[in-house]
């Protein structure tokens, strides 16, 4: 669970670099495998940029917010669309553009927390998508809070049980609960 | 600073003036409407038609009316940006090209600036008094794109 947060906390370029290295060794050591994961996921840093997102919007801190909107955008011009099965490449097609220009506007909203949050309520049906076709290789969290646009409600993925509502951040922190338990 | 040489300065502000007048930027006008035209692939009432043509296509879609003004530079440069950066964010004209989840959220995007007020931006109506827009008007625009994202999401595939 330690590597988890330290993975999320980390915004910097060598942590996917890494990540990047880490599935290509795998990707071309095992054997393909049916079981999906049993590899490493090549959405990770994505995930890891999501991660920290929520965690820096839970926390009231857009700076941090805009920079892991970046980390997200970089981390999406890594991924490398032709080593994907296909049923993921079109996925990952579908969902591309629409999550980078959320991304992109969360980067760019640096002190506009309201604007950045409502992107992020778009990113997040995306990143569930996303999250549900490839896989993290960890537990995460399907989290949804009833209030959020208009008591419309809207959803987000954790790596913790906890809640800590990224949408009010401390304004109601514990507002919302666990709907579905994502197993890896 | 001697007269001649305020003389000087300004001719040659003149002399600049007058030339990058020949700089035309490139005019937003296909003049067509495509097959990825918000109208052809959603169900938008005419009056909604109507205010989105007037008060959003001009930087949202392939055809901007252009005001006098747009001859005179640097006035044409600035709107020639303004045109490039609404059409990034949405083009109704290419509207139909969006995947679905993207035009979802389009749509949603609509709804929520329009009931903000970011949209129309406030410096765009100090010169086009008609972008102005009515309760009613807000309220059309507001109805119809809740109702076009509902109608999207129960045809998802």
């Amino acid at each position: 669970m330690s590597s988890v947060v330290f993975t999320a906390c980390d915004n910097g370029n060598n942590k996917s670099d890494e990540n990047a290295e880490t599935n290509k060794r795998s990707a071309s050591e095992t054997t393909p495998s049916s079981n999906p994961n049993a590899e490493a996921t090549p959405i990770e840093g994505i995930v890891s940029g999501y991660l920290s997102l929520k965690n820096a919007l839970a926390n009231d801190n857009s700076k941090d917010a805009a920079n892991a909107g970046n980390a997200i955008v970089e981390a999406m011009n890594k991924i490398d669309k032709s080593s994907l099965t296909e049923d993921r490449m079109k996925l990952y097609a579908d969902v591309e553009e629409d999550a980078k220009e959320h991304a992109e506007h969360i980067g760019s909203n640096a002190g506009n927390i309201k604007h950045q949050r409502e992107h992020f309520d778009m990113l997040s049906k995306d990143m569930y998508d996303l999250v549900k076709s490839f896989g993290t290789g960890q537990t995460l969290y399907h989290a949804f809070c009833p209030m959020y646009n208009d008591n419309k409600g809207a959803y987000w993925i954790s790596e913790t049980k906890e809640i800590k509502n990224p949408y009010f951040g401390k304004e109601m922190p514990t507002c919302g609960e666990v709907k579905e338990e994502i197993k890896q | 600073m001697s007269m001649s040489r305020i003389k000087k300065m300004l001719l040659a502000i003149l002399i600049i003036l007058i030339v990058i007048q020949f700089i035309q930027p490139a005019r937003n006008t296909s003049g067509q409407v495509l097959q990825t035209d918000i109208v052809k692939v959603s169900n938008v009432p005419q009056s909604v038609q109507t205010v989105l043509k007037t008060a959003c296509y001009d930087c949202h879609s392939n055809n901007t009316r252009y005001p006098w003004y747009a001859n005179v530079q640097p006035m044409g440069w600035l709107l020639a940006r303004h045109v490039k950066e609404g059409k990034t964010e949405l083009n109704f004209s290419e509207f139909g090209a969006y995947s679905t989840r993207r035009q979802a959220n389009k749509l949603r995007a609509i709804e929520n600036t329009i009931k903000d007020g970011t949209m129309p931006l406030s410096s765009y109506l100090l010169l086009h008094k008609d972008a102005r827009l009515t309760e009613t008007d807000k309220k059309e625009i507001i109805n119809w794109a809740l109702q076009a994202k509902d109608n999207l999401e129960q045809n998802k595939p």
